[in-house]
């Protein structure tokens, strides 16, 4: 920074800062978002990184009390009696001793790994050999058991020395890149086919590039397993000697998920380029193959790596795919969890969490910061009455051949859920039934989904929407970095937003874990950006003489708010309740971790009927909560039509 | 092929062009000579536009032919056209720079590099862009990006040059420079140019011929003067300038000159080239600038078709003054140059107007 740029900082942040502290209601409330954001965002990822940087010891610790006159006496006829007794223990790293007058205490710290009890019993063992040079010196004789944690990098080494650990990174990477080339290359078909393709094709591409949105993220990886796994119809059908679980199946169900994102993504981008440089192209005697690859592609690049950007971090932070398909090739979401919950190695899945982090970040920073506004949005002025250009057969057939399967097998899966569900066992007992939809544990789980979502959707707009208040209306210091952190919930992986509230919310005074609130608590901080940017592009189109002139009119600051903004905003609030509700319904990455026996959610209930193996079932629950989200999504619809005809 | 000055370069042959039951252009047919600057003028969503585009293949028409240099190029797409379009909004390739733009068809042709660079900054002289050939086209101006899709269309010598309302994204003054620049542009280099405007200044001051357009019709092929002086019909008329109109009765015939009754009283003027009889109405035509006006009180001895009436309004414009005049149940406007010399005719004033013995006219 140069002196004078350096100057101008200091000076516009301390004229903000003066502003700020002018107006006590806006500090109190960015105090509180301030302090909600530290809470449930900051600090959870924050113990996560710390967390990785630990390592506990289990301890054993002997007390024994003395009836000796000295510290001398204690020293030498019990403290060394100890030591000595302890020699051939075996796992010991470390042991330390203390002696007074009348005591006499050893620390054992054992090997990272090593079973505590078996420590305490072989040093009782090694003690009772001893038992009769000391118990004349010795009332009483305590083992306690402990842990030590200490600040290393010994999680890292370990994760990096056992290719047990590594090669869950190395897989991840693998998968998200794979995933981000297929999705791109196949979105791009359907998104191109989409809008210049033969008329009849377009709607139905548009509808399948779209339809994947509705479903819960895994439903992909289920229907492929009744297809393709172990017991799957076509498995089955043909005797095929292997199956899909593994790398093939988690692939396949991830172009599947990430298709609508990256459709969505580069038929925006295609939309938005200018016909006419299609048209001034072919004026110049380019052929329809020169300009798809001198004109559109170049033109749509910056909009594509945007979205391949995208795609690699949502595949990186995948859960229920690899958790249901992935067969027990490690992935980095998956493992992270599996280190929690069946070996409690809390260390080493924080260390996965701040791998899956780095990449995000990266990207992350490159999206937001980097690529912001970097695109050729070349269509302005009037729109020229152009005709639709003749798509060249050379450049349809090969995107039809790319096309044609995928839609097929995106039919296909959802076709399996729906026909699954209504069938006794596919391919074993076709006959019609509705056992699957008579479970009352999949019905519980599907109320409680509803109760998590809808709170979560409830929670998260209001303070995405307040801060972005904050943000666009009023001078504070240190804006971008409040608005960061906001991003930060939605960019950081699921997975590691889990372990972080594990790891910070464990102990009191906020222990939390176990509750419901941490579940909704948890999704609704992942959801804030929806809220906040609807919120922000929402404000910068009001324009702000509109709120000047109530204040003029003699309204306070907050009845302004309230009377004025708040309606005017009011599209931002149902935008932010709409996504988090969605998502919030077919959640699973950062709640698997915070879930508790009376909280189990359709989601997961899902899940985890598909893993023991009832796909019936979990084909049926999966029918019942894409009804109900469209059931719900449907009436908010009609609510909104209905209030917007009354009220505005 | 037929070559030389003079002659044909296109031939538009019953062209008809249909979007669903819109009729955007109906039946057109004319010709443009080698070397002329043809304008296409009407109002939006006459078909100028269209047309232009079946010239230059982007639209194929239902009906009709396109012949370009004795060849009949209906069926061709644009790349296997000789003709370059500047489209309105320039349509210039973001991701490229100006020279590259430059020489896009030219690579596409397969041309050598150093000829591609050397044509390239001929062209950049040519429209006065010297050293700015490394820009993006959105570090320019709008009158510079408008250079640089001159140059681009010029590039691969087009036997036409099309220009689809190439000025109107440019501020008034710009205009009028680059029309300048265009017309001049054109007379140095003979190209062949269609231009497309809604503009009828515009067309009037840069073109050799005009095609007036209204509802996908052809209404008057001619030159500028023709068409201003003597409309086909009463929607030429209308477009191109300000216009008064007289029905008036024919009462008497002789060899060279009718006798007709106005309401506000008779005109004897010149004989219309198309042949009239006595009760037959016409439609007189009468530009505001070729009306002289005295003051009532002035004796006018041996001067015929006199109307007179009085001044409702007398708009000060600088260099004329246009009044607004009542006579009888009709308004008439009059255009008087050079207000500061001849003096100012006060609203209310009652004055008489004398019509020349031409004018032109067209059957009512």
């Amino acid at each position: 920074m140069s002196p004078s740029s350096r100057y101008h900082f200091l000076r516009n942040l301390t004229s903000d800062t003066w502003h700020f502290l002018r107006s006590p209601g806006l500090v109190a409330v960015t105090s509180v978002v301030l302090i909600l954001l530290l809470l449930f965002i900051v600090f959870p990822i924050g113990a996560v990184l710390v967390k990785s940087f630990t390592v506990n010891f289990p301890t054993v610790t002997i007390i024994s009390k003395n009836n000796l006159s000295s510290k001398t006496e204690s020293e030498k006829r019990v403290t060394q009696t100890i030591l000595t007794a302890l020699k051939p223990l075996e796992g010991v790293e470390e042991i330390r001793p203390t002696t007074t007058e009348k005591s006499s205490v050893v620390i054992i710290r054992f090997r990272k790994v090593w079973d505590d009890m078996r420590g305490l019993n072989d040093a009782k063992r090694a003690l009772k050999k001893e038992d009769e040079k000391i118990s004349p010196y010795v009332e009483k004789i305590d083992f306690k058991l402990g842990q030590e944690t200490i600040k290393s990098f010994a999680t890292y080494i370990s994760f990096f020395s056992k290719r047990y650990y590594y090669e869950a990174l190395r897989n991840s990477i693998i998968l998200a890149i794979t995933t981000t080339v297929l999705v791109v290359c196949i979105s791009f078909c359907f998104a191109y086919l989409g809008l210049k393709g033969p008329g009849i094709i377009r709607g139905p591409l548009r509808l399948l590039g779209l339809l994947p949105l509705i479903a819960p993220p895994f439903i992909f990886a289920l229907s492929l397993i009744v297809i393709g796994g172990r017991k799957g119809i076509l498995t089955k059908a043909f005797m095929l000697p292997f199956h899909i679980y593994g790398w093939p199946g988690v692939i396949i169900a991830q172009v599947i998920t990430f298709l609508p994102l990256g459709y969505l993504m580069i038929e925006n981008v295609l939309r938005s380029l200018d016909p006419n440089l299609d048209d001034a192209a072919s004026d110049m005697g380019a052929s329809e193959i020169d300009i798809f690859f001198k004109i559109t592609v170049p033109l749509a690049a910056p909009g594509i790596l945007k979205a391949a950007l995208l795609v690699f971090i949502m595949s990186i932070a995948d859960f229920g795919n690899p958790m249901l398909i992935g067969g027990g090739v490690p992935f980095l979401a998956t493992k992270a969890y599996f280190l929690w919950i069946s070996e409690s190695n809390l260390e080493m899945s924080a260390v996965f969490c701040v791998f899956l982090v780095i990449p995000s970040m990266i990207i992350f920073i490159i999206h937001e910061y980097i690529l912001k506004g970097k695109m050729y949005t070349t269509i302005g002025g009037k729109p020229q009455q152009t005709e639709k250009r003749k798509i060249s057969l050379k450049i349809f057939s090969p995107m039809m051949a790319v096309a044609t399967p995928v839609s097929l097998m995106i039919v296909f899966c959802f076709g399996i859920i729906f026909v699954g569900a209504f069938t006794k066992i596919l391919m074993i007992d076709n006959r019609f039934t509705l056992e699957h939809f008579e479970s009352p544990n999949g019905i519980r789980s599907l109320m409680t989904s509803l109760r998590f979502a809808f709170s979560a959707a409830i929670l998260a707009p209001i303070v995405g929407v307040t801060l972005s208040y904050i943000l666009v209306r009023r001078r504070i210091p240190f804006k971008r970095v409040l608005e960061f952190v906001a991003l930060l919930g939605f960019a950081v992986p699921g997975t590691v937003m889990g372990v972080g509230y594990i790891i910070f919310f464990n102990s009191p005074p906020l222990k939390l874990t176990g509750t419901f609130a941490i579940m909704v608590i948890n999704e609704a901080f992942r959801n804030l950006s929806v809220g906040l940017e609807a919120g922000v592009s929402k404000l910068h189109q009001i324009d702000i003489a509109i709120e000047e002139a109530a204040i003029d009119m003699g309204a306070s600051s907050f009845r302004t708010f309230t009377r004025i903004v708040l309606p005017l905003i009011s599209s931002a609030l149902v935008a932010g309740f709409v996504y988090t509700f969605m998502v919030g319904m077919i959640a699973v990455s950062a709640v698997i971790f915070l879930i508790s026996p009376g909280n189990h959610l359709a989601s997961l209930y899902i899940l985890n009927v598909a893993e023991e193996g009832f796909l019936g079932m979990a084909c049926a629950i999966s029918v019942m909560l894409i009804i109900v989200v469209l059931a719900c999504l449907g009436t908010l619809k009609l609510l909104a039509r209905y209030t917007k005809s009354t009220f505005f | 092929m037929a070559g030389g000055n003079g002659s044909i370069i296109l031939e538009l042959r019953n062209i008809t062009k249909r979007f669903g039951d819109l009729v955007a252009v109906n039946d057109v047919s004319f010709s443009v000579e080698r070397g002329k600057l043809v304008t296409f003028v009407g109002p939006s969503g006459c078909g100028k536009t269209t047309l232009l585009r079946t010239v230059s293949g982007f639209a194929e028409p239902d009906q009709g032919e396109v012949v370009l240099d004795g060849q009949n190029v209906t069926k061709k797409p644009p790349n296997a056209r000789d003709t370059a379009m500047v489209f309105q909004n320039y349509a210039l390739f973001p991701h490229m720079t100006v020279a590259q733009n430059i020489g896009f068809g030219m690579r596409i042709r397969k041309k050598a590099k150093r000829e591609i660079d050397q044509e390239v900054n001929r062209l950049l002289t040519l429209v006065k862009m010297e050293g700015l050939g490394e820009r993006r086209p959105h570090e320019l101006s709008g009158g510079q990006q408008q250079r640089v899709a001159l140059a681009r269309a010029l590039s691969l010598n087009p036997k036409i040059l099309l220009l689809d309302e190439p000025l109107s994204n440019l501020d008034a003054n710009l205009r009028i420079n680059m029309r300048e620049e265009i017309r001049k542009l054109q007379r140095r280099l003979g190209l062949t140019i269609i231009f497309v405007t809604h503009d009828q200044e515009e067309a009037m001051s840069i073109s050799d011929l005009l095609v007036v357009m209204d509802q996908g019709v052809v209404k008057q092929v001619g030159s500028p003067t023709e068409v201003y002086e003597k409309p086909a019909d009463e929607f030429v008329a209308n477009f191109v300038g300000h216009i008064n109109f007289f029905i008036g009765e024919v009462k008497t015939l002789s060899n060279d000159d009718i006798n007709l009754q106005i309401p506000q009283g008779n005109l004897q003027v010149k004989k219309p080239p198309f042949p009239v009889s006595i009760g037959e109405s016409v439609k007189l035509v009468v530009r505001p600038e070729s009306i002289d006006i005295v003051d009532a009180g002035k004796e006018l001895i041996g001067i015929e078709n006199i109307i007179e009436g009085h001044i409702e309004v007398a708009m000060y414009i600088g260099s004329i003054i246009r009044y607004t005049m009542r006579a009888g149940n009709q308004i008439i406007y009059v255009d008087k140059a050079d207000p500061q010399h001849f003096g100012i005719f006060q609203e209310g004033c009652r004055v008489k107007l004398i019509l020349k013995k031409e004018i032109h006219m067209f059957k009512a």
